[in-house]
Order: C-alpha cells, then structure tokens, then sequence
C-alpha cells in the first residue's frame, strides 16, 4: 500500500479509535526492525510493560529484544510536595527483561512524566546510542497527561518536530473518537495510516487506508485486514469498499 | 493463561475465558442496559469464589443498591460496600464541606440499613482524591486484618466521579491516576461508564484494557439487548455483538446468537466514515449541476427551478442530511440535464456546451 514501506528518518502516525489494532501494527513495526537487527524502542504512555508483555505473548512473536521505556505517571500525590519528574537517567528495558507485576508508585514520591522531561530523556538516550525506530504509544496520552502547564497543539508540534531532527523512523499512535474530527497532530506528521473499525453482521471488520503520505505515490483505497497470530494481515489483493450498513 | 470469570458464562465465550487478571475495564452502555447488574454478577461470582469484592458506588446509596438485586438472589452479604455517594450540599458561606475520605463508611452488604442522612452541620462532598484514599485504606486494612487482598472492585460509576468530583481539576490527568492506581491494586476492576457522546474521547475508554459495551434498542414496542466487546487487549475475542437479556438469574448472553443489525445505534459505528464518503459524493454532484447552471445561462434558458434544488441540496447539506442532499441533488441533476438536452436538439443549434460531467452514483445509500 505504501509502494515499499515508509521512507525513513520521519515521523509517521497510526491512527484509529480504541481497539482498531494501533498498538499491534506498532509493535509488528518495531519487530521488523529487530528481526533486521535494529535498535528499537517503544515508549509506552498508555500501559505498564508488564501488561504489554503479556498481550504480545498471545501473538508468535520473539520481541525480546524491543527496548520498552515506561513513561507511564505514577499515582498521583494530592499533598503540594513537588512531583518528581521522570529522570533524564531512566534507561529503557529489554522486553525479556520486564518483570511480570506492575511497578509500585513509591511511598513517599512519585514520578509524573511531562512531555518536557521525556523528550530531554529521548535526546540522551537517541545521543548516546543510534535508535533505528521509535513507536510512541500514545501521543493522545502525551497530550492528555503529560502536558499540564503547557499549551497542547504547539507543545505537540514541537515535541514531532524534535523527532523529525533525531533523524529516527517514528511511528507516533493516536487514539481517534469513534466519530468526529481527526485531532490537529495528523496534519503534523509525514504520513498518516489510518485504522478503521466498523461493526457489521459479522462481527467488527476491520480496514486500513493511507489518509497521507508524503515523498512517495500510495494506494488511494481502503483495505481490509484482519490480526492473526502472527499479527496485522492487510489483504490487499481485493480493493475493500466501504460496507454498504 | 489465567482467566477472570465475569460471572455471564456467555459472555465468558465471548471474551475467550474471562477476563485478563489484575487490570481495569470499562463496562459501557445507556442508562438501563444492564451495566449495574452485570457488576453485581461479577463480584458476585468472586464472592462465591470466595474472592473478596468491594463496590464503590456513586450513582445510588448502597440500601438501593441492596434493593435492586434482591430479585436475583445472589448472596452478596460478604460484599464490601462503600458508600461515595456526595451528600445533599449545604449551601452555606463557609466552606464547611467535609471530604468523603476522612469519614469513611465501608460495611458489608448485610449491614446496609437505611439512606445515610446528610449531616445537618457538614456536608459530605466526593473527590477523587478522598475515594482514592478511602480506596487505598480499606484495601491494606483488609490485607492487614485477613491477609486477604480484594481481588475485584467495581466503580459505579466512572461517569459519575468524573461529574461530581473533579471540580476544578484537569479530569484526564486525575483519570489517568486513578487507572495506574486500580491496577497497582492488582485487582480486577470494572468501571461503569455511561456513554455520553461519541465525538468526544474519553480517557478511560483508550486507558481500559477493554471494553465491554451493552446495546439497547427498541423493536416495536419490544426492548432488545444485546451485547459486544469493542476492545480486550492481549486476547483474542468473540467481536460479533451478541443478543444478552436479563432474567431474575441476571445476565444471560446467547454466544451463539445473531443480532439483526437493523438497529439504528448498532450500524452507527461505521456511520461517520460513511456520511464522509456520502458528503464527498454530494458535493461533486452538485458541482457538476452548477457547471450545468452556467451552461445553461449560456444558452439562456430559465432554470430558476433548479438553482432554488441546488441551494437547498447545499442547505442539507450543511445540516449534515446527506441522503436528503444527495437526493435532491440527483434530481436536480437529472431535470437540467433532459432540460439541456431538448434544447440541444431543437433548433437553433445552441454553441455546444461542454459535455456534463458525470455525477458518480452513490454506493451504499442506506435507509
């Protein structure tokens, strides 16, 4: 669909409401990238590690060498005792790594990630060694969560900006509501693929289309695609048509 | 791997075996779908397990909640019940309001009596922040008294603490907190949400590590139920929407059973790429009438009667009636085109116009 893949060193967005399969397209991504034996890092905002651990093992999938940074908020503390930030020091872990219980917000501080702090952390981590791709999952979750006293839309565009100069393949997920508007960031990246997911007789089915794509032709149509075991499988011999309900 | 029941062996199909241990999800669906019941169901079936459970509720006192499933006959009376449900607000000028975590009212379901009064001096008010706390106290006391952990825990409802108790607080963020803190709890949660609009994204439907979603609808003068999961992360899962009603034994979920899709809110997930594509096609069909229009001014011939079509297929659809626009639209387009056709054949020869492009007909007209 994309005529050969994405062209590297930009950032790129997967979109599609909750469910649509944004993580696993993600995490297919990084995996090509290991097999070919790229470094590769996942930045996960959404859920712990342990949980994401844990799902990749229902798929036959050896992604023990994924690099996972948790930048997952601690609980939050209500006492006015500052919060301590993310440490630009955090290293990520290799997926083998990843303990299977969740990680326990300390007593007496906690961390809150700000988009500030994780993007000084990726810029140490990018400096002192050569990432071949990045997912961050999720930038909706950046923006909800991590962005208190900065303003959203430009605090995003500067964080998308800061991952086009590092010079890394990035695929940024972002979450879509069900109906409605596609959030300002789309229009930010180099290439949007977009999930859909629409509900018919037989259950949820499931398509992939390219809404952009820049530097390179691309298919204009929207293709089914299913998750197997093995992962994300776009069929894109038979053009899909949108389903007349 | 281990496996949550929820209680609906049907649903239990559903989901592959139960739900995925030790994290949160959401249970969504409009008012009266069954959202409350099937919670109950699943501390239910811990109780019996002898999991220990705990519902916080939000929307109704806990002697309603009592009420409500009697009829199902469930023994409940070992469920933790804790009541966060805000007092009356004394309106005074002093700020006299307590927080719900400092008095804190945890007892077991037989204990529930009578509607707790609101206090005539202070007024109980919820945040949080206080649920959270009381939350966490009467999670480690347990542990500490019985060596036992609360395995599940209802919050009922999401909604409803989002409502009340984030006055002033940037509610993704608390939301978010709440979540990290339900699943450091290690517990298997459910969180009841109602549904409000689906325009907006709400946080916990992209936290959750599913969704479990309850439909209603009318059919005749029939209610018709039916159930589907729209998320369920590391699991495979049944994404077919089920038919599910509630009898004094509670939820029931037919794994087997077909859902007619006739039901206007079931087909509504793929309505908006479709009303896009539908409001592509419309705007092209009306382009392509103005560009009749102008020929046809050309040609000096009166299509007031078309102009007046064409606007009104805009004014549809502006107001977002895409298969009204369409039609009127197509119609329009029909009557200039035989109108300009005449003409071309009669005579005077006209100067030729420029062939009338063509308007695509529409795939997938519903309704």
């Amino acid at each position: 669909m994309l005529h050969g893949g994405l062209v590297p060193h930009r950032p790129y967005i997967v979109s599609g409401p909750p469910g649509s399969g944004k993580t696993v397209l993600a995490m297919q991504f990084l995996l090509e990238g290991v097999q070919g034996g790229e470094r590769c890092l996942f930045v996960a905002l959404e859920e712990p590690p342990n949980e994401i651990k844990q799902n990749m093992r229902a798929f036959k999938w050896v992604a023990d060498d994924v690099e996972i940074l948790d930048a997952n908020s601690d609980i939050r503390r209500f006492e006015p005792t500052p919060v301590i930030e993310i440490s630009t020091e955090v290293e990520p872990a290799r997926m083998r790594d990843i303990e299977d219980r969740i990680r326990k917000t300390p007593d007496f501080e906690s961390h809150e990630v700000s988009v500030h702090s994780l993007q000084q952390l990726l810029k140490t981590l990018f400096i002192k060694r050569r990432y071949d791709r990045v997912v961050i999952d999720s930038i909706t979750a950046l923006k909800y969560f991590c962005m208190r006293e900065f303003e959203e839309s430009l605090t995003t565009q500067s964080f998308m900006r800061f991952l086009a100069e590092s010079k890394v393949t990035t695929v940024l997920v972002v979450e879509l509501p069900e109906e409605g508007q596609a959030p300002p960031e789309s229009f930010l990246a180099r290439g949007e693929i977009r999930l859909h997911k629409l509900r018919d007789e037989s259950g949820i089915r499931r398509f992939i289309s390219i809404e952009k794509y820049k530097g390179s032709s691309h298919d204009e149509f929207v293709y089914p695609f299913e998750i197997h075991s093995s992962g994300i499988v776009v069929q894109v011999a038979d053009a899909g048509q949108a389903p007349a309900a | 791997m281990d496996r949550v029941s929820t209680g609906v062996p049907g649903l239990d199909a559903m989901l592959g075996g139960g739900l995925v241990p030790a994290r949160p999800y959401v249970v969504s669906g409009p008012t009266g779908a069954g959202k409350t019941i099937l919670a109950m169901q699943f501390l239910a079936a811990g109780l019996a397990k002898g999991e220990a459970g705990l519902m916080v509720t939000l929307d109704e006192p806990p002697n309603e909640v009592k009420a409500n499933v009697v009829a199902f006959g469930w023994n409940l009376d070992r469920l933790k019940i804790l009541d966060a449900t805000p007092d009356i607000k004394a309106h005074k000028r002093q700020r006299s309001v307590i927080d719900v975590g400092t008095t804190m009212d945890v007892r077991d379901m037989d204990q529930v009596g009578e509607i707790r009064q609101s206090s005539q001096i202070r007024a109980m008010e919820v945040s949080i922040h206080g649920v959270q706390k009381m939350l966490k106290q009467e999670f480690f006391q347990r542990e500490e008294r019985t060596r036992e952990k609360y395995k599940r825990i209802v919050v009922d409802s999401i909604t409803a603490l989002k409502m009340f108790s984030m006055a002033g607080e940037d509610s993704r963020i608390m939301i978010q907190s709440f979540m990290r803190f339900l699943a450091e709890l290690e517990a298997t949660t459910l969180l009841v949400s109602e549904r409000l609009n689906p325009k907006i994204l709400e946080t916990e439907f992209f936290l959750c590590r599913g969704e479990i979603r309850f439909h209603k609808s009318l059919d005749g003068n029939v209610i018709r139920r039916a159930v589907s999961i729209e998320k369920f992360r590391g699991s495979r899962f049944d994404s077919r929407v089920r038919p599910m009603s509630i009898t004094n034994q509670g939820i029931t979920v037919d794994p087997q059973g077909v859902v007619a899709m006739t039901g206007g809110h079931l087909a509504a997930l793929g309505e908006e790429y479709l009303e896009q594509r539908l409001g592509d096609e419309v705007t092209t069909v009306i382009e392509a009438v103005l560009k009749l229009i102008e020929d046809a001014h050309r040609m000096r011939m009166a299509v007031t009667d078309v102009e007046h079509a064409i606007s009104r297929a805009t004014l549809q659809l502006q107001r977002r009636h895409y298969q009204k626009a369409l039609k009127t639209a197509l119609h329009a387009q029909a009557v200039i085109r035989e109108r300009l056709e005449k003409a071309r054949q009669g005579p005077p020869p006209p100067p030729p116009p420029q062939p009338p492009p063509q308007g695509v007909p529409a795939p997938g007209v519903r309704r």
